[in-house]
């Protein structure tokens, strides 16, 4: 049994890894086997910071051989280190997951010795898992970049899902700040995974695709590097586009290491919030990056990225909510895609009103600017009042700071996804 | 008024709608939670399979989704759930087809909140129960959800420790599935029963604290969206919720 004091230092190292999620993959238990995955995906705890608890997140080992500026674990910092072997993690995975207490594992590590020897390691445990403890539960297993692309392969015939981290936007700040990645050691294994997913659909049907069922994510770091909002979701869409990635994570810097190149302060919540909500708005609500920002502008703090949008086209308003079509019904601030779905369930049976639409709770409060409901208009005409009403700071307390969650809107964004 | 009350079984629910057919002002309920309103006549309905089969092949004509929607509304923990499902019923014969898209009526927005909250419960025990091992190595979950839904989570369960023995006890009802890798069946049982924990589970449990502590990033708190995701009616029995001793 891995003693506790292991597993505080590998699950410190992992914490600040933002992906958590199990969903994405169905695979099926077998005979004799344990475990099963919930397309859904299923979180199991929830700790004091919010964030769920789905998969055991750990690190193979923290003994790392790189530099990268902003990591707690790099080569010359003086942490606590430790590496568990294959069983250790079998064994803790399989008694925490009799017990419900997690959906599967979320495998990473730091590089220890060599890129080969680590990736090396990470397989020998998933395929353990696999075969050995005929585990058939979720399984997140991070990528090294400079591994060898096939040990990437194989490993990935075991797992769900797999991702690199792109960690900066550009290969100027990696260069930088990580000095031992480079851009291609990171994009291309996740370019050859893509083809390898999309050939193996193809050849064996959609729906029974089992490389990679849950696919591929990543995540970048925000603030620690200059770049702007606009080019950070110019290159999330270009990796959906191409990759087809499942999700982009972002996460805003918080300052673990001191370093002069590295900038002193926390990078505020909000703004990770609203790249989320636009990351949302990309793949849910069909906007493209270019509308949401221009290349160099970050996304405003003041109003979220569907209502800026919104109030720079006010002349695509109001639009009557009993014959819009779904895609601009999408475009409505405050009209989220469930939302959505039930307007157009409803309406098919009654015109509705915007009595109607306050009893099947879809949220008025900004969407009633940019709709009528039965040819009638119950917002504010005067657009700069618009603007003021819908701002942040309109509805926030004068002398409370601005926190992320501090207001009931964005409170709930954050829980839903809603917009 | 009438008041006719059932024995909260499905059958019973569909015998008082079909005796309550024409009564418009009627209420119905199940025993343990029956208030007296002035001058109130209360009717004991019994389970009478052929006046509940009726009213099922009416319903299974109109709408074939509409047995397993009420089926649901029943599961409510809440005294008005045989209104509730009376009163969907009652929209759904009179329309003589589905009814559920029609949001703007209060009979379905209410018909689908109570679903909502059955589904959603049941899909966040499927990731809150926690089983412990026996010392006879039987995993053991005790529960009390607000709804009835021991038998919705259960399949869930099944395939995934397809190679387990356990039990999922509901204490709240008083009723346990026990499944011994072969048949699973469900039982009526006492409140609380003991179990002897193997020499393990205090270890494991020991751990899953530990990294439920490490996993947490301090700098960062937010207990408000937590709580929201995890309700505290859910800590009693989650290890990693329970206080230090």
């Amino acid at each position: 049994m891995i003693d506790a004091d292991k597993l505080k230092i590998l699950t410190e190292s992992a914490k600040y890894d933002v992906s958590c999620s199990s969903s994405g993959s169905s695979r099926q238990n077998r005979k004799g086997g344990i475990g099963n995955a919930s397309i859904g995906g299923i979180c199991h705890s929830f700790t004091p910071d919010g964030r769920c608890i789905s998969l055991l997140k750990i690190l193979q080992s923290n003994r790392c051989a790189y530099h990268c500026l902003y990591c707690p674990n790099r080569a010359d910092a003086d942490v606590p280190r430790a590496a568990a072997t294959p069983a250790e993690i079998c064994e803790l995975v399989l008694a925490f997951y009799r017990r419900n207490y997690i959906e599967g594992l979320f495998l990473s590590s730091a590089i220890e010795r060599s890129p080969d020897h680590t990736m090396e390691t990470m397989l020998e445990t998933v395929k353990k898992l696999r075969t050995e403890y005929r585990f058939n539960g979720y399984i997140h297993l991070k990528g090294i970049p400079h591994a060898d692309p096939l040990l990437i392969a194989q490993a990935a015939q075991y797992v769900d899902r797999m991702s690199f981290n792109v960690e900066f936007p550009t290969e100027k700040s990696l260069k930088l700040l990580a000095p031992q990645k480079d851009k291609e050691s990171i994009l291309l294994p996740m370019r050859h995974l893509a083809q390898k997913r999309r050939a193996f659909a193809e050849e064996h049907g959609k729906h029974t695709a089992r490389f990679l069922p849950a696919g591929q994510t990543t995540q970048m770091i925000v603030g620690a590097s200059p770049e702007s909002d606009g080019l950070i979701l110019r290159l999330s869409e270009a990796m959906y586009h191409r990759f087809s990635l499942k999700r982009v994570y972002y996460s805003s810097y918080v300052p673990i290491v001191r370093h002069s190149l590295l900038p002193e302060k926390c990078t505020g919540l909000l703004r990770e919030h609203r790249l989320y909500q636009a990351d949302w708005l990309m793949r849910f609500y069909g906007f493209t990056a270019e509308e949401l920002a221009s290349p160099g502008e970050n996304l405003p703090e003041e109003y979220d990225p569907k209502c800026a949008w919104a109030l720079k086209n006010m002349q695509l308003f109001p639009v009557e909510i009993n014959t819009a079509p779904l895609e601009m019904l999408l475009r409505v601030p405050g009209i989220g895609t469930l939302s959505a779905q039930k307007i157009l369930r409803a309406r098919r049976y009654c015109l509705l009103g915007f009595e109607d639409l306050a009893k099947m709770r879809i949220v008025l409060k900004r969407a009633k600017h940019f709709i009528t409901c039965n040819g009638k208009f119950y917002g504010t005409e005067n657009l700069s009042a618009v603007k003021t009403m819908l701002s942040l700071e309109a509805r926030e307390e004068r002398y409370e700071q601005l926190s992320l969650f501090s207001t009931q809107e964005n409170y709930q964004s954050a829980l839903t996804g809603q917009l | 008024m009438n008041i006719y009350l059932t024995d909260g079984s499905e059958t019973c629910f569909y015998t008082a709608a079909f005796r309550a057919c024409t009564d418009r002002t009627c209420q119905v309920t199940c025993e343990n939670n029956v208030q007296l309103s002035l001058g109130a006549q209360i009717i004991t309905v019994l389970p009478d399979e052929e006046k509940s089969a009726r009213v099922r092949k009416k319903l299974q004509e109109c709408d074939p989704r509409s047995l397993q929607d009420i089926s649901l509304i029943l599961r409510r923990g809440c005294p008005q759930k045989e209104m509730i499902a009376l009163a969907y019923l009652r929209l759904i014969v009179r329309s003589g087809a589905p009814v559920r898209d029609r949001l703007s009526l209060s009979a379905v927005r209410d018909a689908a909140d109570a679903i909502k909250k059955v589904l959603n419960e049941a899909h966040r025990l499927t990731g809150f129960l926690r089983f412990m091992e026996s010392a006879s190595g039987i995993f053991y979950a005790p529960f009390s959800p607000d709804n009835d839904i021991l038998d919705l989570i259960l399949p869930h369960f099944l395939r995934r420790f397809a190679d387990q023995s356990f039990v999922i006890h509901d204490i709240a009802r008083k009723k346990a599935a026990l499944y011994n890798r072969n048949e699973c069946i469900i039982t009526p049982t006492d409140e609380s029963v003991n179990v002897i924990l193997s020499d393990r589970e205090e270890g494991f449990q020991m751990l899953w604290k530990e990294y439920y502590r490490s996993v947490n990033i301090a700098q960062r708190p937010h207990k408000k969206q937590m709580k929201g995701y995890m309700p505290v009616r859910y800590w009693k029995f989650l290890p990693e919720k329970q206080p230090p001793e």
